[in-house]
């Protein structure tokens, strides 16, 4: 399995200066195929392995932990970056930090990982001034494309959507269409339909949960 | 938490509404706090981002054969789906025809809609058979057209046809027809 090189860990950062760090770190250029041990282990075991281990021996362990948190980093890049590849920058700086920072032993508390990865999600995605910074030093050190785990769910088949989109009511669709394509406020789509803001979000709630059975994503969690 | 049942699950609602931005600030981290600890609970997250980002790339595409609205019209205009418009307006056949390049066929359907709560339109070849039927759409009082778009690669699929337009309302003694009209679809034409 291809490795980049590996830094010595990074010291004396300033609190929350993330985006100083020059993502030094490796991991695994991958198919991400985690052992079993570490999928099922929970998420502060894994960060347990790889802070006790020597600084990239815990492949699995380190890619496991990618494979979970890449998709949840991405998602929160999409809500709050409203951008595809920022989302997609996001997730892959954001995990780099992260497995940095416990390879070097800087992460107290394992247990928390998650915590810490939004809270990391958070500064990143709100240094909106070093963007361009980031994914320079980014696209200096990894070819983010090999490192990028895509999420499960990112395939969609849009026949699907259309079709399912059709079969819901006149009034259920508009309301879908105008809140995720038009991208209208309750009260904003609710003047232009004349009912209540209540009545569209109700109808929000219950066309995309039919969307969702239609399109059958529940079906896909549960095979 | 790793792929085992969440105890305390986010309701499907609160997702739709995170991905809606109808949530507080609060709200939002309260739900991106839980996800990060919570592979179950990230899923339904996924679902719903998959879901918003599907429907707006069918808008988006022209995959569309609904009524709209003037928002979403402007907005496809904004993002640059290529539409072309034809008016059902009185009497008379409408000559129309979809061209290379088009991506939406906006048709705007006008007629009395006063004492109206809810019509059906209904698009026949002239053999009868049913192209599309949008049941159920609402009238606002004072509404006077109604936005009908249909996917410019379905219409593509039509031979040079004569095709019609009714509209109808639903009453207390059945069935009423509020307008109809005939188009002379020209077919699918180059540029």
């Amino acid at each position: 399995m291809a490795l980049q090189s590996l830094s010595p860990p990074v010291c004396g950062r300033a609190p929350g200066d993330l985006t100083a760090i020059g993502l030094a770190v490796s991991v695994p250029l991958v198919h991400w195929s985690a052992d079993s041990r570490s999928v099922s282990a929970s998420d502060g075991d894994l960060a347990r392995a790889i802070a006790s281990a020597p600084p990239g021996a815990a492949e699995a362990e380190e890619s496991e932990l990618y494979r979970r948190f890449a998709p949840r980093v991405r998602l929160y890049g999409l809500k709050h970056l409203r951008d595809e590849s920022d989302a997609q920058d996001l997730a892959q700086q954001v995990l780099l930090v992260v497995i940095e920072r416990l390879r070097a032993g800087e992460i107290r508390t394992p247990d928390q990982i998650g915590s810490f990865i939004l809270g990391t999600s958070r500064i990143l995605a709100g240094a909106g001034e070093r963007k361009t910074r980031r994914r320079d030093n980014l696209t200096a050190q990894f070819h983010a494309a090999d490192l990028y785990a895509e999420p499960a769910l990112d395939s969609i088949d849009l026949a699907a959507v259309e079709r399912c989109l059709h079969v819901l009511a006149d009034r259920d669709r508009r309301v879908l269409l105008l809140s995720f394509y038009a991208e209208k406020s309750s009260p904003e789509i609710a003047a232009e339909l004349r009912v209540t803001a209540t009545v569209v979000r109700v109808a929000r709630h219950r066309a995309l949960a039919r969307m969702r059975a239609c399109v059958g994503l529940q079906e896909a969690r549960t095979v | 938490m790793t792929g085992s049942r969440c105890p305390a699950p986010l309701a499907f609602a609160d997702v739709v509404d995170y991905w809606a931005g109808e949530l507080t600030k609060v709200e939002e981290d309260r739900i991106e706090e839980h996800v990060f600890t919570c592979h179950a609970c990230a899923r339904e997250l996924a679902d719903g981002e998959v879901l918003a980002r599907g429907i707006a790339a069918v808008a988006r595409d022209g995959r569309l054969h609904s009524v709209i609205t003037d928002a979403i019209l402007n907005r496809l205009s904004a993002d640059g789906v290529r539409i072309r418009t034809f008016t059902l307006e009185g009497s008379g056949i409408v000559p129309c025809a979809v061209w290379a390049g088009d991506d939406l066929v906006v048709s705007r359907i006008r007629a009395d809609f006063a004492d109206v709560d809810c019509v059906t339109i209904v698009t026949r070849l002239a053999s009868g058979e049913e192209i599309v039927r949008l049941p159920d759409i609402a009238i606002q009082p004072g509404q006077r057209e109604i936005l009908s778009a249909f996917s410019a690669a379905q219409l593509r699929q039509l031979p040079a046809t004569r095709v019609s337009v009714s509209v109808t309302a639903q009453g207390g003694s059945g069935e009423r027809m509020l307008a109809e009209y005939t188009l002379e679809h020209g077919g699918s034409f180059e540029r």
